[in-house]
């Protein structure tokens, strides 16, 4: 059997997506169903004080829920602070606090209209400066959510000592995932058992907060996902509160809820990337050699803690790039404020501290003279080197090759020594970014993790791979099945993949942190390499045919699954306290290289190429992984040029698709991607992840491509025509 | 949300325009509402948006976008004449409006993407009246006339009469858009158009610049500009016009643009963009226009 | 003038006659009515393209169209290009060529290369760029949808 690995099987839930049968949520109908709707508030702080149904209108056929008929009213997550339903603080301006349900939904829409929330308007908090100042405080005293120390060497102190010192600060905003489905699922009750069927990305966290809130066992909650048009962390932890929403309705009712969101209030309530400014002083030799850096990370985590503490940590952990430092000092914080809370995203904290650190590194090149590429490629981390938590690189370090590749592939040197072209009004540059991604949860996450995964042998020579992370697009149903394959030396159509349900499927952990294929997939190769030495004693012990061994222990429950748990690679040492040791088990390594073409009138910026080459390991699909690249990529490349949220007193002012801006196929560049395989002995097959690395670069390439094209220098994301004009102004370019 | 109380509206499918025009009459008698459908590019997302309708008082939906008298491009003479309801791809797909009024045809291209495209109508553009109106921009440097018609009759307006302010027009409550007239400038002439979007496509415009000259021995003999995104209506430049006919192209410089665009924009801050950024941007499109007309 | 009108229309090559509201949109009539759910709504506003059907061979978002303008056209959804048994050469390169992650944005995608590619066999680059330029895809980055039209286009002149 030829292996499957490394090979573009077609995705198998390819064929019911080109047909249109393949069912999302709001494709489901249970009988009886109900529409749910969702009462937010409309101030970003305040105490409420009452809901109030308006007695003119006709309740009959609707049904109401408030804080009151919430069992536990507390999303479980890293803290419960967070409220199902707000019972007397206001912490956002789209907080929920009352949930309505009824079979018709005109009666639906017009019942929102007549429930009046009565509030008294706190002071809010809304930025980062805000929250440090502290005149209000809505989380302890200082409104800190996390904080993280990182020292190396003599610490970020030994920067007043180098011979060139270079400052700058950088900062990013709010990124929305914009998914093409919004959020939803339909929730129902059989007995005591709570259901849910929906848009998720980790079945697991949604059965938690239902086994908290309900207060039911294990085994009185069953999360299936629906077919998932697009996650990219928007559905990691937030679809825990629509779940726990259509469950309250469906109780109160008695009957099945299908809470479906539209657009706007996806894009008001849901979580979005932590907005950052990150501070930095480094220090290097004349000849560029790096050697010291402190960096100042600074994340606005929104109303509720979420997932900040992670998202952090990752950042903090991505803030000295792909670089040797001698000595460091990474001081990360989170703070509240009174805006929706953030949450995961692709890239988890690490985009923001990427984007500074080049656009850092670029600022220093500037400072010698020297071009970024050069600079950056004489501090790369290589084999044996350690990184800022003292972590020693023992393999898997491919990211030399990536720039070799990256550079050949665009022209990149050629491009820069000729300089920018202007012809007429248009001025074309060129800019790289070089980055490095962690794959897997960082530190000691996988301990306490514990995923698991099962693989069964079935009748008729097939084999099921049954496991909790997810599809949502990025190809787990195909890569997981290939891996099994070539574990049991059958052909990939041999294997099925079961529908994820708590019920029959045991907890991976969850579909993050890029950890799906490395981490979940080594135990996918383990369960069914397991399962393939008992096939070979088998048909050793009775001398029979493979096939007649398959179908032997196929019918023998205690011998047809393998259930293997992950096990952290030996030698991986993380200390917390310390905040040191090794950080990720193995890196994701990247180049990117963006061309990009400005008018110099109207400061319109256009992509016109990118160059990536990305060191993900050995490739199980590369088509799929391919696809994941360029997907990350255009997200970054519209966080980097189009993509802004603008608020005012808390309120987002354009939560549409009309007025925030993503990428078209006429504002995506056409994409050259180079796969590059240094394998990591402890993925399945050598494989790393791939999930966020993308995201990574694409904003500091496009950054120094419109440097290198009008001399205009951007330090803040989204880099706007408008932000343009405004540095042109101020700097005065071409 | 409110998208379920579509259900409530009651609608009408009119065969002909004088049954049109029957039906607005009546209405607007009784003081009832009407809205008139075309592509429904601009009602339906309004709908979206809304929120939900209380039974009992929906205007009534007529749609047009499928009348004849509404519907065809022709070119009568030296006029060309747009029927109200016809979809920009039609215009932009029309062999004849490509050769004798690129500008519209470009224009056309720019709207929205090709779905939009496909149902959207420059009566739907004018009746709206956004001041983003990529289509009404280019008509005002087309000097279009608009026919408009009730059961009273039809009459002619220009379009530099058509507005009376933000999203207001002269457009009486028993009257439709029938067609647009333009009268062609000569095959070749000169015309400009450039959107400045949010993105390439699907965008509303943060400033749209059209410009369409007649050059006769180096001077302008018809000047024609409109400008979106810049006023509370889709800007006409008569302080631009009337410096480009002025005196000879030779002798006005990007410094007598500059001065005159400032004069007839007055843009604003919103959630696509910035008055300053918008200002710049108008002088500068307006600047491109008249050094391509220069070195013609 | 009544709400629920008789409209006569062909959806995939079959002719039904519905009494449902003239107002509503046809996206609602399509998953609701007629349980075509391969329709999808991502915004509800003409702007994502998830929508997409052809009317009359035409792309047209039908979150933006009211059922009654729909009276004696025909309507083509993406259950009406091939079966999972039987894709169309154009659905086979979508999944080979690696154009749907997700799949939310693949019907309406579909049914705007199927538009193009029926007139206009062999298109370009930038033409099938802007055929697509309303279908907004997040997962992708589109490069491998714009592969999977060259491709369909080469498969179907192959098959021709
Ligand atoms: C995604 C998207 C992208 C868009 N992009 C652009 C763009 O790039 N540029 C741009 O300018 N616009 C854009 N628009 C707005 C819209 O498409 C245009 O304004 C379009 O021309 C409206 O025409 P319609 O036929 O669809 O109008 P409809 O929605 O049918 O009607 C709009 C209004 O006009 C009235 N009306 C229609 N026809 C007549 C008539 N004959 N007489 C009197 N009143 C009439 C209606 O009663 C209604 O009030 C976009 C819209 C969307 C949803
Ligand atoms: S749902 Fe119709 S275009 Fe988005
Ligand atoms: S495949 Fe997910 S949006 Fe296109």
């Amino acid at each position: 059997m030829a292996p499957s690995i490394g090979t573009s099987v077609p995705r198998v839930d390819g064929p019911a997506k080109v047909c249109g049968s393949a069912r999302y949520v709001d494709d489901l109908v249970l009988p009886g169903m109900l529409h749910g709707a969702t009462v937010r508030s409309d101030v970003p702080r305040g105490r409420l004080l009452g809901v109030d149904l308006d007695p003119a209108f006709d309740w009959t056929g609707i049904t109401v829920v408030t804080a009151d008929d919430v069992p536990v009213n507390a999303v479980p997550l890293i803290e419960s602070d967070q409220p199902v339903l707000a019972r007397d603080e206001i912490r956002h301006a789209y907080e929920p606090v009352a949930l309505l349900a009824c079979e018709d939904r005109l009666r639906l829409a017009q019942a929102l209209r007549h429930v009046t929330l009565r509030v008294e308007p706190l002071p809010p908090v809304l930025t980062i400066d805000d929250a440090l100042a502290a005149r209000e405080a809505i989380r302890g005293a200082d409104n800190v959510i996390k904080r993280y120390r990182i020292t190396k060497g003599r610490g970020g102190a030994a920067v007043e000592g180098c011979e060139v010192v270079v400052r700058g600060v950088y900062e990013t905003g709010w990124q929305e995932h914009v998914y093409i489905e919004p959020n939803g699922m339909i929730g129902w009750w059989d007995g005591d058992t709570a259901r849910v069927e929906g848009s998720l990305q980790c079945p697991y966290y949604v059965q938690k907060g239902i086994k908290g809130v309900f207060g039911l066992p294990d085994d009185g909650v069953d999360v299936t996902q629906a077919v998932t048009g697009g996650g990219f962390g928007g559905k990691e932890e937030y679809p825990t509160l629509v779940a726990l929403h259509a469950l309250l309705l469906a109780k109160k009712s008695g009957r099945p809820v299908k809470l479906v969101y539209g657009r706007q209030e996806d894009v008001e309530a849901s979580t979005k990337r932590h907005p950052s400014r990150v501070e930095i002083a480094s220090g290097c030799d004349r000849d560029g050699t790096l050697r010291a850096v402190s960096i100042r990370v600074l994340f606005d985590g929104g109303a509720y803690v979420t997932l900040t503490p992670v998202v952090l940590s990752r950042g903090a952990l991505h803030a000295c790039g792909a670089y040797r430092w001698e000595d460091v000092t990474v001081e990360a914080v989170a703070v509240a404020t009174n805006t929706p809370p953030n949450g995961a995203f692709r890239g988890f904290g690490a985009p923001q501290t990427i984007w500074a650190i080049e656009r850092h590194l670029d600022r220093v090149a500037r400072t010698l003279g020297t071009d970024p590429v050069a600079l950056k490629r004489k501090n790369l981390l290589r084999l044996g080197d350690t990184t800022a938590t003292g972590q020693t690189l023992k393999e898997s370090v491919g990211v030399e090759e990536c720039v070799e590749k990256a550079m050949a592939a665009s022209g990149y040197v050629e491009k820069r020594e000729r300089g920018p072209v202007v012809t007429g009004r248009t001025a074309r540059g060129v800019g790289a970014a070089i980055f490095l991604h962690g794959a897997g949860f960082t530190g000691s996450g996988e301990k306490y993790l514990k995923g698991k995964v099962a693989v069964d042998l079935l009748p008729g020579g097939r084999a099921r791979v049954r496991t909790g992370s997810t599809d949502i697009g990025q190809g787990t149903e195909t890569v997981f099945r290939q891996i099994a394959a070539d574990g049991l030396g059958i052909g990939v159509e041999n294997v099925d993949f079961a529908v994820p349900s708590t019920a029959n499927v045991p907890d991976s952990g969850p579909t993050v942190a890029s950890r799906t294929v490395m981490v979940v997939g080594s135990i996918v190769d383990a369960a069914a390499k397991e399962l393939r030495a008992r096939l070979e004693a088998e048909e050793k012990a009775r001398g029979a045919t493979r096939s007649a061994a398959w179908e032997r222990l196929a019918a023998d429950p205690a011998r047809a699954t393998s259930l293997v748990q992950y096990e952290p690679p030996p030698g991986v040492v993380w200390d917390d306290a310390t905040y040191s040791g090794d950080a990720y088990p193995a890196y994701g390594w990247a180049c990117d290289v963006a061309e990009v073409e400005v008018d110099l009138d109207t400061f319109e910026t256009k992509v016109t190429g990118f160059w990536a080459a990305v060191d993900v390991g050995r490739v199980i699909n590369p088509t799929l992984c391919a696809g994941q690249v360029e997907g990350g990529t255009l997200q970054a490349i519209g966080w980097a040029l189009t993509e802004k949220l603008v608020t005012k007193d808390g309120k987002i002012l354009n939560p549409r698709m009309t007025n925030y801006i993503v990428p078209t196929s006429l504002d995506a560049p056409p994409f050259t991607t180079t796969l590059v395989e240094a394998a990591y002995s402890r993925g399945p097959g050598g494989a790393k992840g791939v999930g966020e690395l993308p995201m990574d670069g694409g904003a500091p390439a496009v950054a120094a491509a419109i440097e290198h094209a009008t001399g205009l220098v951007l330090d803040r994301v989204p880099m706007l025509p408008e932000d343009l004009f405004e540095a042109s102004v101020k700097g005065g370019a071409r | 949300m409110s998208v379920a109380g579509l259900a409530l509206h009651p609608f009408s499918t009119p065969k002909t325009l004088d049954e049109a025009l029957a039906l607005l009459a009546e209405r607007s008698a009784r003081a009832e509402k009407t809205v008139l459908l075309a592509g429904g590019t601009d009602w339906f997302v309004e709908r979206h948006v809304a929120p939900a309708e209380e039974a009992g008082v929906l205007p009534l939906v007529v749609d047009v976008s499928r009348l004849d008298a509404l519907r065809g491009i022709a070119v009568e003479g030296e006029t060309l004449h747009i029927g109200a309801a016809a979809t920009y791809l039609e215009i932009r797909k029309d062999a004849r409006v490509a050769a004798r009024c690129p500008l519209l045809a470009a224009t056309a291209r720019d709207v929205g993407a090709l779905q939009i495209q496909a149902r959207g109508t420059l009566g739907g553009n004018l009746a709206s009246g956004s001041p983003a109106a990529d289509g009404v921009a280019a008509l005002a440097a087309l000097d279009a006339t608009l026919l408009l018609r009730s059961i009273r009759g039809a009459r002619r307006v220009p379009l530099a009469g058509f507005y009376t302010g933000y999203r207001r027009s002269v457009l009486a409550a028993d009257e439709l858009i029938e067609a647009i007239e333009i009268a062609l400038p000569p095959e070749g002439s000169p015309f400009a158009w450039r959107k400045v979007g949010t993105r390439q496509a699907q965008a509303i415009s943060k400033v749209a610049f059209a410009g369409l000259a007649v050059v006769a021995s180096g001077r302008l003999a018809r000047l024609g500009l409109g400008m979106a995104s810049v006023a509370p209506t889709v800007a006409l430049l008569p302080a631009t016009r009337a410096l480009g006919l002025s005196k000879p192209l030779g002798e006005v410089t990007d410094a007598d643009v500059e001065q005159a665009v400032l004069a007839d924009v007055s843009p604003i801050d919103d959630v696509r963009s910035t008055a300053a950024y918008r200002r710049h941007v108008a002088v500068r499109l307006a600047q491109r226009f008249f050094g391509e007309l220069r070195a013609l | 003038m009544s709400m629920e009108t008789n409209i006569t229309l062909t959806v995939n090559g079959s002719v039904v006659t519905l009494e449902a509201p003239p107002a509503a949109r046809l996206l609602d009539v399509l998953r609701e009515r007629l349980g075509l759910t391969g329709t999808k709504e991502g915004c509800g506003e003409g702007e994502c393209g998830a929508c997409t059907v052809l009317l009359d061979g035409v792309p047209v978002n039908a979150c933006l169209v009211a059922f009654g303008q729909c009276d004696g056209r025909e309507v083509t959804t993406v259950e009406g290009l091939g079966s999972t048994a039987h894709l169309t050469p154009l659905q086979e390169a979508m999944v080979t060529e690696g154009g749907a992650q997700c799949g939310i944005c693949t019907p309406g995608m579909l049914l705007s290369a199927e538009a193009l590619l029926r007139e206009e066999p062999r298109p370009t680059e930038p033409q099938i760029r802007e055929a697509i330029a309303g279908n907004i895809c997040r997962c992708t980055g589109y490069q491998r949808i714009v592969n999977a039209v060259n491709e369909a286009a080469r498969r179907r002149e192959a098959r021709s």
